[in-house]
């Protein structure tokens, strides 16, 4: 993965209240910046997905001198790719965040052994054979395309 | 990964020219090389072993919307062409590679019903094939053997034959749950079979259940064609040669194929001298390059006196319906793959208002960032804020997806064409993509769907979410060069050899007759098979240019 361009402290800044915004303290879930977002993850985010700093940025530049609040109604409202990008980045950069994953209950993509749960199911598909074939019989012999 | 230790260069003049590495192109290469063949393939992707592969790493869930996205568009990696889509309901899904698009597929591994050869017969629309299901068993039965195909035998949606070479892999919670439902309401499922090794095949890993098959599998147990086909091709003398992006099919004064223009990675334009040309390039592609190669002798493209070269795409749009659950079914788990399908609502009944069906399969959700992919473009409060965190606790580990796979007829309307304007990275002209669906699709759609929310209910959802077109969904590109015994009404014959140029053969999913409602590769692959073992079998007959 290609190291993105690191943000300044001032964009981090900016960015977090932002961020704090989409994803506030809430339903026992940490902030964005609680999680660290603006100053660990987004790092990570963008060093995978090296694409979406230009939206971020461009998000920072709209939001300048508006409350974040304000600022991020009007850039999913006018700005919509912009808006993608930062929405991108902000989950993408919290769902990085290992306790996050926890408190989630998703310990991510982890290998596992495949297990045979045919025996679990068999009581089920037995009813699906005992109802018999259900694919339509078909003529052996095609019939002509039309002429155009 | 390089070409070694089996780089070989190109002889001058090979036996037969194969242009793609992908499902069909790969068959092609292995057998002929394994017969004695001198074969070249030009592929304009490159290798992507396993270990290139984030399924197993955190930041898989961003990479896949953009690095491993099934949409050349939105990927735009070096290898892509663009695709102009401004006139299609539907975004036409490839990759570039060696191995093709089954680096991406889901593996779903499916045959077509016996009635899908025979369209015509039975509905009366559309077209039937120039054979039938039993001629074509037997190859889908190899090709179970070739790719290690895992799944439960007996259903009873298809006729009796031999079992699948391996056990059937895990349906996991969701799946059980999605089995459940179908129950009640007395409709049939059955365990998905897959293209995915549930245990160890050849050289092939067994599945750890990373849930990441749309991405490549980092464990190398889905069977693409790069770790299937290749490695015996090129221990059999094929000669590989990646970055090479074709641009025309040659042709001499006899109107024979004698090769294909190709650029390599440097830019330089080279001739590839070939007895046999065999195109195996997908729906778009195959259709884009038979285009290109319009001459004085051919000025609407070449094997197009039909006029039928890139009319009739089919590209199976997608509905989906995800059910959200109270318990926690561990939805990510993969494989992803189909923990289980449904034929019942396959075959045609009239009384529903439209012909044909499809095939409904119950995959894996993914991680917590793929299930947000949808919620672009509505209020702030919706989606995000304290909504953000409902909506994950809500969703994550407890919905699953139906989808269902539409069967779309043939329409000389939905076509590729060349874009005007659009290029590709070396300046060659980009196909563009008209597709609309059908009134027939369209009830078919809202039929299945309404069926696909019974049938969550049944199975205890506390919430349904339906998306009635999934605008990324044309995994499927079939029918723009289809297959018939009436030159007037096709562009090859039942074994891929063009009708107007008679050493030129195309073997992908161009030749479709019909789309079927179901995955097409197993079928790309056992018809691959079976053209290609004809043009062996009728080698000493077969015409060459001088």
């Amino acid at each position: 993965m290609t190291a993105p361009e690191a943000l300044s402290d001032a964009e981090r800044l900016l960015y977090g209240q932002l961020a704090d915004v989409l994803i506030p303290e809430a339903e026992g879930m940490p902030s964005a910046t609680r999680a660290q977002v603006h100053t660990r993850w987004v790092d990570d985010a963008l060093r995978a997905r090296p694409d979406l700093l230009a939206g971020l940025r461009q998000s920072l530049g709209l939001a300048s001198g508006h409350p974040a609040e304000e600022a991020v109604e009007l850039i999913n409202r006018d700005h919509s790719t912009v808006f993608d990008a930062l929405g991108t980045v902000t989950a993408g950069a919290y769902f990085l965040n290992p306790e996050v994953k926890q408190l989630i209950g998703y310990p991510g993509q982890l290998p596992q052994p495949v297990v045979d749960d045919v025996e679990s199911y068999l009581d089920l598909l037995g009813n699906v054979v005992e109802r018999g074939p259900i694919y339509r019989e078909a003529p052996g012999a095609a019939a002509a395309s039309p002429r155009p | 990964m390089t070409d070694l230790p089996f780089k070989r260069s190109a002889p001058e003049v090979a036996d037969v020219l194969v242009i793609g590495a992908g499902a069909s192109g790969s068959v092609a290469v292995k057998e002929l090389a394994e017969n004695g063949f001198s074969v070249v393939c030009l592929e304009q992707g490159d290798w992507t072993p396993p270990s290139t592969f984030v399924g197993d790493k955190p930041e898989w869930e961003l990479q896949r919307q953009k690095t491993w996205h099934p949409n050349p568009n939105v990927r735009s990696g070096p290898s892509d062409y663009p695709v102009d889509t401004s006139d299609s309901d539907v975004n036409p899904l490839m990759y570039s590679a060696v191995g093709g698009s089954t680096i991406l597929y889901a593996a779903h591994w499916c045959r077509f019903a016996p009635s899908d050869f025979r369209v015509r017969s039975l509905d009366g629309v559309a077209d039937d094939w120039p054979f039938d299901y039993a001629e074509l068993q037997p190859y889908y039965e190899r090709m179970d053997r070739a790719v290690g195909t895992s799944g439960l035998g007996d259903d009873p949606a298809y006729p009796p034959g031999a079992g699948f070479p391996l056990p059937p892999l895990p349906i996991g919670k969701f799946g059980r749950k999605a089995a459940e439902g179908m129950d009640k309401l007395g409709w049939h499922w059955w365990p998905g079979p897959n293209s995915i090794a549930s245990r160890t095949h050849g050289d092939r890993s067994p599945c750890v259940r990373y849930g990441a098959c749309l991405t490549g599998c980092p464990q190398g147990a889905k069977a693409s064609t790069d770790l299937t086909h290749w490695p015996q091709a090129l221990a059999a003398g094929a000669v590989l040669v990646t970055g090479a992006r074709v641009k025309e099919i040659t042709v001499d004064a006899k109107g024979l194929a004698t090769g294909a223009v190709y650029v390599d990675r440097t830019g330089v334009e080279r001739h590839q001298k070939a007895g046999v040309v065999i195109l195996a390039a997908n729906g778009v592609g195959t259709a884009r390059l038979l285009q290109l190669s319009r001459s004085q002798a051919h000025p609407d493209g070449l094997a197009n006196s039909s006029g039928l070269v890139g009319k009739r795409l089919m590209m199976h749009p997608y509905g989906a319906v995800v059910g959200t659950y109270e318990d926690d079914l561990e939805s990510w788990i993969g494989p992803s793959g189909q923990a289980i399908q449904s034929m019942q609502f396959y075959e045609t009944d009239e009384s529903r208002g439209f012909v044909r069906g499809a095939k409904w399969n119950v995959m894996p959700t993914g991680g917590p960032l793929g299930m947000r992919a949808g919620y672009g473009g509505r209020p702030v409060k919706e989606s995000w804020g304290a909504n953000f965190h409902r909506n994950v606790k809500a969703n994550m580990g407890r919905s699953f997806e139906w989808g269902i796979i539409a069967e779309d007829l043939p329409d000389e309307a939905n076509r590729v064409v060349l874009d005007p304007t659009l290029t590709d990275s070396d300046g060659i002209a980009a196909p563009k993509i008209v597709y609309k669906s059908s009134e027939n699709t369209s009830k078919l759609i809202d039929f299945h769907i309404a069926r696909a929310v019974e049938a969550h209910e049944a199975a205890g959802a506390v919430s349904t979410s339906i998306t009635r077109l999934m605008r990324d969904c044309g995994w499927h590109l079939l029918g723009t060069a289809r297959m018939g015994d009436d030159a007037a009404t096709s562009v090859v014959d039942q074994w891929g050899r063009a009708h107007d140029v008679p050493n030129l053969y195309v073997i992908d999913g161009s030749i479709f007759v019909t789309s079927s409602g179901v995955n097409p590769t197993a079928t790309i692959m056992a018809l691959a098979l079976r053209c290609v073992e004809h043009l062996i079998a009728e080698r000493r007959n077969q015409a060459v240019a001088g």
